[in-house]
């Protein structure tokens, strides 16, 4: 019995590596790129430890608008679908029992409906309103912002009501009823004893929505019109040649988020703590980073210390670092390794060279043979051909050679492309 | 009760102000919001590709043509079906499948774990994590995959290194990194359903049962699974919507050889200029896949109430 335990926590243990590290992995080697210094984002071969994308990112005149577009997208989204979320919610628990689940089901639809459908529908009907309306292109109803809103709020608006259910199936009714029997108005009953009681519930929706928006690709993506959002600049990028300036903003928003979530867990604990013993909040907080048993017994605040520290330390390291003497020593490296390279090649031209002078007439055969699989890759994925050389990090440092071969090639053109399908394999590894 | 009565009761329950403010809120929402757009969708779906002075004129009819584009494809081409575009949508559908089935393997017993062991401090680590990567933007989840499967990527340096293949292995080609992508993409959807059903279980059914002598995966299958049923569908009807509409994933881990079918709906809509194509195509894809999801909760005994619990 004891060993099948052992061999069971064993298996657990392995599980959960396996399933935290797909989680979390991709983020961590996201990280890593953001300060390794090569053009294409890699972690593996570690180059300069540097800072530069964090500038590349700051000086990115896109990122920062639609940056500023998701904003004010994301605001508007947060205060239509609090406010559609609130009023469904509150429709849910009064309305006539048999229509209730019909209600329901339209209302939880937009959540499973594909946000591309939802997109496509609120561009088609507003394009058509305004057409009916006989209003020209440039009306507010083209406007990217408004449709990016709307489409968003048709499903955050949902998620927004279930939060609100969740809430509202803990709110005593009677409350409501004793205040209107107390002399209230409605209205008044509704903001002085509903309202403070569902406040969480707003706040946390409210979270949800703008995280919800944020991070909307789908739906936005047919409704951006002439704003796009932060989430349309980065797929643009991502789509079309991509630096670690992306992992310099994916890494800012990773310590960001966990940040928030680490402080909110910190704060949590610490209501629980102050209801466990009975003290107020404020007490516990004014222990809080004193007493070393608080942190004991609270891992999530030793965490946030650990990253307060740590975000203090790097960033003054950032500013007194520089990476570029690494950088030159790295360069001297690369450009040894391609002369060598250079080297060889010139060599095997040179036998292969002699091998065909003496054969004579195959060349032509062999030429052919070699130059066909590189005219079809190249007609296959033009896409791809462009992307290669985009993301080839050692682009800069490849086109030295390059010209040299070139210079070298005029009077043996034939055999120059013979070297070709191989000098493909070479660069291989850098193409997507 | 008759109509009338009902909004009278409504009114005098919330008052006049805060009445009317309820139904013109969900009215909008309801209305303006999801019903129109859906059915001025279905409508545009049958309608002629028109320039915009045309619309409304005496060519903009009602047609099939889109539909049956899908179906049989451009007129006079060899093939009698559309092989290409029935094609993707087939493969999107059974891809999806698999992402579903994948992830639902891999957050059960996770689910099942979290459910069971108390809610002590490690535990809500472990949930803090859950969540973190959900916080991070879809794209930029996306583009860690690319970092990783790459042809210059981590895996592909590591086989090197150790030996293992002598040529990078084209991960994005062969859409590793697009499954993997889409797997990850949805592992919360699938583990909090279950996770929030699976806390709810006493846990003296468990020991019950084991007391009895059933073996564990007898306990699952005869208490386990059944209880978190409503869980677990939920979570399965949402990743499979999800990876079957999902359209950053594909556009940035896809294979270029390989298209997703909401790609080609985008593509009627930004490339094509094709407005009603690409509605049509939408129309299909969400009608398919409710009828998917709606069999499915047929076959498993599910109500629709219990999604998004």
């Amino acid at each position: 019995m004891k060993s099948q335990n052992l061999v069971l926590k064993i298996f657990l243990g392995l599980y959960l590596a396996i399933f935290f590290s797909y989680l979390l992995g991709p983020l961590i080697i996201m990280g890593v790129t953001a300060f390794n210094s090569p053009g294409f984002p890699r972690a593996a071969p570690w180059e300069c430890l540097t800072f530069e994308w964090f500038e590349v990112l700051s000086n990115d005149k896109r990122i920062m608008t639609g940056l500023k577009n998701s904003l004010i997208v994301g605001s508007g989204t947060v205060i239509l679908s609090v406010v559609l979320g609130l009023a469904g919610a509150l429709m849910l628990t009064q309305i006539y029992p048999k229509l209730r689940a019909t209600f329901y089901t339209i209302v939880i639809a937009p959540i499973l409906i594909p946000g591309v459908v939802l997109g496509i529908s609120t561009l088609v009907f507003w394009d058509r309103l305004n057409i009916m309306l006989g209003l020209s292109g440039d009306s507010f109803l083209h406007n990217g912002i408004f449709l990016t809103i709307l489409g968003q709020s048709t499903f955050i608006a949902s998620y927004c009501m279930l939060v609100f259910l969740a809430r509202l199936q803990r709110f005593d009714m009677g409350l409501t009823e004793a205040a209107l029997d107390l002399g209230a108005t409605n209205v008044q009953a509704f903001r002085k004893v509903l309202v403070p009681f569902l406040m969480p519930a707003i706040a946390s929706a409210a979270v949800l929505a703008f995280l919800a928006s944020f991070e909307n690709y789908n739906t936005t993506t047919f409704t951006f019109g002439k704003y796009p959002t932060l989430t349309i600049e980065l797929a643009q990028k991502v789509r079309y040649g991509i630096n670690p300036s992306i992992s310099a903003l994916a890494f800012t928003i990773v310590v960001l988020t966990i940040f928030a979530a680490v402080t909110h867990e910190v704060t949590q604990r610490r209501k629980q703590l102050a209801l466990a013993s009975g003290a107020t909040v404020s007490a516990i907080r004014g222990d809080g980073f004193l007493l070393p048993g608080f942190l004991r017994s609270n891992p999530a605040a030793i965490v946030l210390l650990v990253l307060s520290v740590g975000a203090v330390a790097t960033v003054g390291f950032a500013s007194t670092y520089s990476p570029d003497s690494c950088k030159v020593v790295v360069r001297e490296q690369k450009r040894a390794l391609q002369q060598k390279q250079i080297e060889k090649i010139k060599q095997q031209r040179l036998q292969q060279q002699r091998d065909k002078a003496t054969k004579g007439p195959d060349i032509f055969g062999a030429d052919k043979s070699k130059v066909a699989p590189q005219s079809g890759f190249a007609t296959k994925s033009p896409g791809v051909g462009a992307f290669g050389n985009v993301f080839a990090p050692t682009n800069l440092d490849k086109t030295q050679p390059k010209p040299e071969s070139k210079t070298e090639s005029p009077g043996k053109g034939a055999f120059g492309n013979v070297f070709a399908p191989t000098n493909l394999n070479e660069t291989g590894p850098k193409k997507p | 009760m008759n109509i009338s009565a009902a909004f009278k009761r409504f009114f005098n329950r919330n008052g006049l102000g805060l009445g009317s403010f309820l139904l013109i809120a969900v009215g909008f929402w309801l209305i303006v919001l999801i019903i129109l757009p859906q059915l001025s969708m279905l409508d545009f779906s049958f309608r002629h590709h028109l320039p915009p002075p045309e619309m409304g004129g005496p060519k903009d009819t009602y047609t099939l043509e889109h539909y049956k584009y899908l179906a049989l494809g451009a007129q006079g081409a060899d093939q009698s079906y559309n092989v290409v575009d029935l094609g993707v949508f087939v493969r999107t559908l059974v891809a999806a499948f698999f992402v579903t089935i994948f992830d639902l393997l891999l957050c059960y017993p996770l689910a099942y774990y979290l459910g069971q062991a108390s809610g002590s401090g490690y535990t809500r680590i472990l949930v803090l994590f859950l969540i973190i990567p959900y916080w991070v933007n879809e794209i930029l989840r996306a583009f860690a995959f690319r970092i990783i499967f790459g042809d210059s990527g981590v895996i592909n340096e590591l086989l090197l290194a150790m030996g293992l293949v002598d040529n990078p292995v084209d991960f994005i080609r062969d859409n590793v990194a697009l499954y993997s992508g889409l797997g990850y993409a949805y592992i919360l959807l699938m583990i909090f359903p279950m996770y929030n059903v699976i806390e709810s279980l006493d846990r003296n059914q468990i020991e019950a049962a084991r007391d009895m002598g059933a073996p564990w995966w007898r306990i699952h299958w005869r208490i386990v699974i059944p209880y978190a049923k409503p869980g677990i569908s939920s979570g399965c009807t949402m990743v499979f919507m999800l990876s079957a509409g999902a359209l950053a994933a594909p556009q940035i881990l896809g294979g270029p050889s390989s298209l997703w079918f909401t790609q080609i709906i985008y593509q009627w809509f930004n490339q094509g200029g094709n407005w009603p194509r690409g509605a049509a195509y939408a129309i299909v894809l969400l009608s398919v896949c409710i009828l998917i999801v709606l069999s499915a909760m047929r076959l498993f005994k599910v109500r629709m109430g219990d999604i998004g619990k």
